[in-house]
């Protein structure tokens, strides 16, 4: 890293939030009921963003591998507890699956992006490490919990759809793969339209954050790909896996279609 | 002399509860019924008697059903699922095309494993499955060509529909019957019509009747849930009422070859 690197001061976040203070205000004059909720929503990232610099400023201070697997681990058992409470309408018994696929995309990442591609000493390197599982999970989570309530969704608009697929002798895979199909291309839409928008409509926040810290940009961009491009892939992946051990949910042992409660 | 009867289907001790609130309710217990080849016997009895319950349970489609059934004299756990479901085949009330064109929703059945490959669930032709060239819809077609699509509507009296229309265009009597005849082309032993003739006029319910009548006379068994008055096709009516089956024996009427049947208990 070279160049010039700007702090910002306690002053500085005092202004963020004073901004958010004064939309609030705005907002509450116009009488449009979301002020209370922007100013709470804002004062808890601040403090869960403080707490996470902390924390990696510790766990980087130590140089321990144990500590950087302990925050990973903690990172991916609040990933399966938000990807549940998002995902609407699903039935009880998908914590296991969740947690399996995203573990499963994360060694996957692990081993190679990081080891096979970035190369970092200590192999470690929570520097790198821990960010990266920030993104990879921020994208499947939201992308799982997108795919996993429209699938459950779909096969209940598709209840008759199902039924006289398994009376014309239809597996129970073949019987749900159109509404697999459909929920993964929902919920990887965000991740392909931030592929084709970067760096034409939007600076992605890694690439932005580099070049802010004083990164070569030609560098930050390479990187940016790297990380874009394997978030995408392992998105689907998760996706696709989630769905394969979910979509046994919605039958019984003989290909029966048992609806699910709500 | 009566011969002991061929039966091609059997079902003994078919119960099915539905689970409520908290508690279950049983719909129908210990049913027995049989069905000899080229057979039609009518289904009927009061609304909410369990009348579908009991077919989509002969087609081990219903999760709350229980009971044991043979097809030739093979017990039901000798098939797959899919396997039984390709012989014993459920047509639901509710005529459900999909697909752009009526050929393609009459060519849905061959785009299933069940009907590509001898082995069904064989791991290894599965894979092979996977990166095979032709996708199922090109061996659907191959395996079902148009030509023969249109040759079988003809025969059935479906001049009337053309294979390149929307289903959604379709009149309710004209998806009726495409539904029956993608049904009666897979050519089950065993057919379960779940009142295929609601919502129709008589005329239409009268061409359903006869494209029926003709599988049976090739061999094919049907069990029909109505609600009209009989037609004269069947040659048992059965009614599901509180729970129990009662038959009643057309004789005179329809076909004879079954008025020497003893009364099954």
């Amino acid at each position: 890293m070279s160049g010039n690197y700007y702090s910002i001061d306690i002053w500085g976040l005092l202004v963020a939030l004073a901004m958010v203070a004064v939309a609030a205000g705005i907002s509450g004059l116009m009488r449009m009921g979301i002020g209370k909720t922007l100013l709470w929503s804002a004062c808890r990232a601040l403090l869960q963003l403080c707490a996470m610099g902390f924390i990696m400023a510790f766990v980087i201070h130590s140089g321990n591998p144990w500590f950087v697997l302990l925050l990973i681990a903690f990172m991916l058992i609040a990933a399966v507890q938000i990807t549940l409470s998002r995902a609407k309408g699903v039935p009880k018994g998908l914590a296991g699956p969740v947690l399996l696929s995203l573990v499963l995309t994360m060694l996957i990442m692990m081993s190679l992006v990081t080891e096979l591609v970035i190369r970092p000493h200590p192999w470690y390197a929570p520097q790198l490490v821990v960010p990266l599982t920030g993104m990879l999970l921020g994208n499947t989570v939201s992308a799982t919990a997108v795919g996993l309530s429209r699938f459950f969704e779909s096969m209940r608009e598709r209840r008759d759809e199902v039924d006289t697929l398994l009376a014309l002798g239809a597996t129970a895979w073949e019987a749900a793969r159109p509404s697999m199909v459909s929920s993964i291309r929902l919920g990887l839409m965000p991740t392909t339209a931030s592929l084709a928008s970067a760096g034409i409509v939007t600076v992605p926040g890694m690439m932005a954050g580099q070049i802010i810290a004083g990164g070569d940009p030609i560098d930050a961009a390479k990187y940016q790909f790297m990380v874009l491009a394997s978030i995408a892939a392992l998105t689907l992946l998760t996706d696709s896996i989630i769905m394969a051990m979910a979509y046994r949910k919605c039958f019984t042992s003989l290909d029966q279609y048992q609806p699910i409660a709500k | 002399m009566v011969e002991p009867m061929q039966y091609v289907f059997e079902a003994s001790d078919m119960s099915c509860e539905v689970p409520e609130a908290d508690s279950f309710k049983t719909i129908f217990e210990g049913l027995s019924f049989a069905i000899g080849r080229g057979e039609i016997v009518d289904l009927v009895g009061p609304s909410g008697s369990g009348k579908s319950s009991l077919l989509t349970a002969f087609a081990q489609l219903n999760p709350h059903a229980r009971g044991s059934m043979k097809l030739d004299g093979r017990a039901a756990d000798e098939f797959t699922p899919q396997q039984w479901r390709r012989q014993v085949a459920y047509l639901p009330q509710k005529a459900l095309l999909t697909g752009s064109t009526v050929a393609e929703a009459i060519r849905l059945p061959w785009t299933l494993r069940i009907r590509n490959t001898d082995a069904g669930a064989n791991r290894s032709s599965r894979l092979r499955r996977l990166f095979s060239r032709q996708s199922p819809d090109a061996q659907a077609r191959t395996m079902l060509p148009d030509e023969r699509i249109r040759a079988t509507l003809d025969s059935i009296g479906c001049e009337d529909i053309d294979l390149d229309r929307a289903p959604h265009d379709l009149s309710g009597g004209q998806a009726a019957r495409v539904s029956l005849a993608r049904t009666l082309l897979t050519d089950p032993k065993v057919l379960l019509a779940d009142e295929v003739d609601a919502g129709l006029d008589d005329e239409n319910a009268d061409k359903v009747a006869t494209i029926m009548a003709q599988s049976a006379a090739r061999g094919m068994a049907i069990i029909r849930i109505r609600h009209r008055p009989p037609d004269g096709r069947a040659s048992r009516i059965i009614t599901l009422d509180g729970g129990t089956l009662a038959e009643m024996y057309m004789t005179g009427q329809g076909n004879d070859r079954h008025n020497a049947q003893e009364a099954r208990a």
